[in-house]
């Protein structure tokens, strides 16, 4: 029966051999890279940022993905230099834009492979080790859960659009904007208050609000190669506030 | 009885509410990412992208302060979003903002106890100021913002040129259009609540 | 042991999700009315009765979600192993009952199966490595080593439904509740269901299902208990209940008991002039062919169901149909005419599975001209009449029943004229009075000239509706014949009877 769903099942890293990193340290890393980012001296400081992040991408064997980023960032990092040379309000805009682009381009990259690193389960999972409340665990857990499922009823709900010829498009909601804002809304938020019933009940009745502090299926724990990436970082941080 | 429905009247928040309001933190991220498209990647538009949030965000916000209308439901809203955005490589003016803001919001509309709808669209105006830390960053200090990217001896035209064309009165346009816009999406939410969600039982009828 | 005593329970006032989803919070539906039952260890029970018989009332107040969920009035008491649950909070009685729902999109919790099965365990605190070893024992002895380490989301229905049983499962209780576990899955996973049901069985456990559809557990139920408003009427043994006559049973609002009893209605005669045409159809996925070779006519009036296995291509097929599908090649042609996509979307509509997508508007008469530039008042009015809606004119569609917001939807497709209808999965979650008002609706709508298209694993709904059968699978198209009692063992054959 199966071509089609044979094609669905998507490869998942079950185990985690060789290099791997823990959610934490992931969150370090990235809270190192942020402030790198904000406090670069110069864009050779950044070009070098940009370098270790593509070394790291292609040590967590997201070669393509750090390979293309990195050109990316050539792109721009050339750009910047053409910019650089215009004059007036012009450069003015550009100044600011760029600005903006080098100090979130690295973080942006470094998050993408971080994100395509992780799964649910572990993040979840670090963030009950690190005494983070439920009222912050359970949300984030259902929003994770949640947000492809918002994909799903987009879906459905563009098709009943097209049905009742209205088209679900920016021409639309220009000319009738009343009620496009009610095809888009009510049923999407229907389904989600609907959902919310449901999803409380399933996760009540499996004891939930057990007290007990909650273990969890997904191990995570620090290595060797947590302490070697974070220096990294850690240094890479320190050379530029120098 | 103290057993009667305790997942329904309890003053804390409750299992059924966090799950509520992972829902909506949900729904409200993916329109944040609707609403950012169009102006993010634009050199001409990306200072206006609280815009694009405010204007799509507002009936996701009340809905949900409707049907969690209890304290920490906003501030949990802020907290995640600074979360969500700073693990996905954002401004750290953009988090800060999220979570500052979320804090700011969650006491005005706690100051009518999370009840008053007129209230509410005030505390989603000032939510969705949040996104805007990354400007208020930039107008803070233009130059600092841009000193990464300034050779030695560029500085002083740099400066000259900021000077003569200082983009003054932006900020306060960002800040202003971002209520604004907040306020008319607050609007859209509020007649969606009344004609569709009270009607629907999905939120509890007031008089 | 589980004993009800002297329960009477009505829901507060405008509340939602009464009776499962499918449901509308009607006023005093689904409450209960001094109901008495014992349940011994071991024993498994089926509750039976029509949508709001309050038998998925009777699983609530044993999982403890009434009153602590679910508010209303309460009295009597609910005891398991000689303890009222009332002093115990939901984590301690989740501990020993676990409880399995309708929706298979609704009741997961992570997004990845490994995840969703530990879930339940994880909450208790149970240590890593035994976790490790129960969620391996789980996955053996259910049989779904295959569905391990997958995205919950690309999984389809009945393996969502498998992992929600599988979690339960997992935390061994000594107490099995399931509210309407089979509404959405097809024959195939009713089947595992079934096998997964005996497992537990043998291996002593408490079962309690509220269900409509009932041959499955023929075999497992000790007794069955039917309810009627909210009273228990009758308690059988499956032997008596069996021997309940038909017309007798369906007086009941009860289905078959056994498929075996089931024999397609006489077929409508097949109209000689073809008014659908498909010529050699082929859809794709991006660069992939879902299905292939798609060769049929149709003539005003048939009602065609659609079968085939998960992932066949069935819901892209229908897609294609309305024109919602734009990758394909070949020709659909309508009178004589090749049809564009936007040709089709002008003449079909979709009645979907889940139908609360397609309701936009504030009230049904509302959504009955929402978006429909020529509407004529006087047709509208007469539309709604015909379809029993008039009653319910001001009322949000929320607030209705599955079987009456799939009204609404048909109402609306006739509004728009539409001449080609396509119903997926209309019976799921409907109870038999339901199915047998859908199965009747759409008998009506063929003889006013519709073509039907339904899209469906009920073996009962398509003996009592459909004149014709496709069957897809393997990406292709494998089979067109007329149903009828000459045909009669083709179709079981495809549903695996």
């Amino acid at each position: 029966m199966s071509r089609e769903r044979r094609r669905l099942r998507m490869p998942v890293d079950t185990g985690r051999t060789g290099f791997w990193i823990d959610p934490r340290t992931k969150m370090v890393i990235l809270l190192l890279c942020v402030l790198s980012a904000a406090m670069a001296p110069s864009l050779h400081y950044e070009v070098l940022l940009v370098l270790l992040i593509t070394c790291f991408g292609i040590a967590c064997r997201k070669v393509r993905y750090s390979i293309i980023g990195a050109l990316a960032y050539a792109a721009v990092y050339f750009l910047t230099i053409a910019a650089l040379k215009t004059h007036g309000s012009v450069q003015v805009m550009l100044a600011a834009f760029l600005g903006l682009v080098h100090k979130v381009y690295p973080c942006g990259i470094l998050s993408g492979i971080l994100i395509s690193t992780t799964k649910v389960g572990e993040f979840l999972s670090a963030m009950n080790r690190s005494h983070v409340s439920q009222k912050i665990v359970i949300p984030v857990a259902v929003m994770m859960r949640y947000i492809p499922t918002v994909r799903e009823d987009w879906h459905f709900i563009k098709d009943a659009m097209k049905m009742r010829d209205i088209s679900p498009s920016l021409k639309s909601f220009l000319t009738h904007p009343g009620m496009t804002v009610e095809c888009i809304y009510v049923p999407l938020m229907m389904a989600a208050s609907k959902t919310a019933d449901e999803l409380t009940v399933a996760s009540v009745t499996r004891g939930i609000e057990n007290p007990k502090p909650r273990t969890s299926n997904v191990q995570i724990g620090f290595g060797v190669w947590d302490v070697v990436v974070t220096a990294c970082f850690l240094a890479l941080f320190l050379a530029g506030q120098l | 009885m103290a057993i009667q429905s305790s997942y329904l009247d309890k003053k804390g928040l409750t299992v059924k509410d966090l799950v509520t309001i992972g829902i909506f933190t949900a729904l409200f991220f993916v329109f944040e990412l609707i609403g950012s498209l169009p102006f993010a990647p634009n050199p001409a538009l990306t200072f206006y992208q609280p815009f694009g949030i405010a204007l799509l965000c507002g009936p996701v916000f009340l809905l949900m302060v409707a049907k969690v209308p209890k304290r920490g439901t906003i501030a949990i809203l802020g907290i995640i979003n600074g979360i969500v955005w700073f693990a996905l490589g954002m401004h750290w003016g953009m988090d800060l903002g999220y979570i500052i803001m979320g804090i700011a919001a969650e006491i005005v509309a706690g100051i009518k106890g999370y009840k008053n709808i007129k209230w509410n669209i005030a505390a989603y105006a000032l939510f969705c100021l949040g996104p805007a830390g990354v400007f208020v960053a930039y107008f803070f200090d233009p130059l600092v913002w841009a000193k990464t990217m300034l050779e030695k001896g560029t500085a002083q035209e740099y400066i000259d040129t900021m000077t003569a064309n200082a983009p003054t009165g932006m900020l306060p346009a960002i800040l202003l259009g971002t209520i604004v816009i907040a306020v008319i999406s607050g609007l859209v939410g509020k007649k969606l609540l009344k004609k569709q969600f009270e009607r629907a039982g999905i939120t509890e009828t007031r008089s | 042991m589980i004993e009800l005593r002297q329960i009477t329970f009505s829901y507060k006032g405008n509340q939602t999700g009464r009776e499962g989803s499918q449901e509308g919070p009607e006023q005093g539906k689904g409450g209960l009315q001094n109901v008495n039952l014992t349940i011994q260890d071991g024993e498994c029970i089926l509750l039976c009765g029509r949508s709001g018989c309050g038998k998925t009332t009777i699983t609530r107040l044993v999982n403890g979600l009434i009153p602590r969920f679910y508010a209303g009035d309460l009295s009597g008491q609910v005891f398991i192993n000689g303890q009222d649950i009332a002093d115990y909070p939901m984590y301690e009685i989740a501990e020993h009952i676990g409880s399995v729902f309708q929706n298979p999109r609704t009741q997961f919790f992570n997004v990845d199966s490994d995840s969703e099965i530990a879930f339940g365990m994880e909450n208790e605190a149970c240590p890593p490595e035994e976790m490790k070893k129960r969620v391996d024992i789980t996955a053996k002895d259910l049989d779904i080593e295959h569905l391990r380490g997958r995205s919950l989301h690309e999984l389809s229905g009945g393996e969502k439904q498998k992992i929600a049983f599988a979690s339960v499962y997992a935390m061994n209780p000594d107490i099995y509740l399931l509210d309407e576990p089979s509404s959405n899955l097809d024959m195939e996973a009713i089947g595992d269901l079934k096998r997964h049901l005996a497992l537990v069985k043998k291996q002593g456990k408490t079962i309690l299902i509220a269900e409509h559809r009932l041959y499955y557990l023929m075999d497992l139920a000790d007794r069955i208990v039917y309810m009627e408003q909210g009273q228990i009427t009758g308690i059988y043994t499956p032997k008596q209940f069996r021997e309940i006559p038909e017309a007798r049973r369906e007086e009941m609002g009860l289905r078959a008991t056994s498929l075996n009893t089931v024999h397609p209605k006489t077929a409508i005669p097949v109209p000689s002039v073809p008014l659908l045409e498909l010529k050699d159809v082929a859809l794709r996925y991006r660069k992939h062919t879902v299905l292939d070779g798609i060769n049929l006519t149709a003539g005003a009036g048939e009602i065609i169901g659609i079968i085939g296995h998960n992932g066949a291509g069935k819901t892209t097929l229908s897609r294609a149909l309305c024109g919602l599908h734009k990758n394909s090649d070949g020709q659909f042609i309508w009178n004589g005419h090749p049809q564009s996509n936007k040709g089709r979307l002008k003449r079909s509509y979709m009645v979907m599975q889940d139908v609360n997508y397609e309701l936009f508007a504030e009230s049904v008469r509302a959504e009955c001209t929402f978006g429909i530039r020529k509407a004529p008042p006087g047709f509208v009015d007469s539309t709604m009449e015909k379809l029993g809606l008039t009653p319910y004119r001001d009322k949000h569609p929320n607030t209705l029943s599955g079987g009456q917001k799939q009204r609404v939807a048909v109402a609306v497709s006739m509004i728009c004229g539409k001449e080609l209808l396509v119903f997926d999965e209309p019976t799921s979650g409907l109870d038999f009075d339901s199915m047998r008002q859908v199965a009747e609706l759409i008998r009506e709508l063929s003889a006013a000239g519709k073509i039907i298209f339904i899209v469906t694993h009920d073996y009962e709904f398509i003996c009592r509706t459909c004149s014709r059968i496709l069957h897809v699978d393997y990406g292709r198209q494998c089979e067109d014949f007329p149903v009828s009692s000459i045909t009669e063992n083709q179709i079981r054959q495809l549903f695996s009877m």
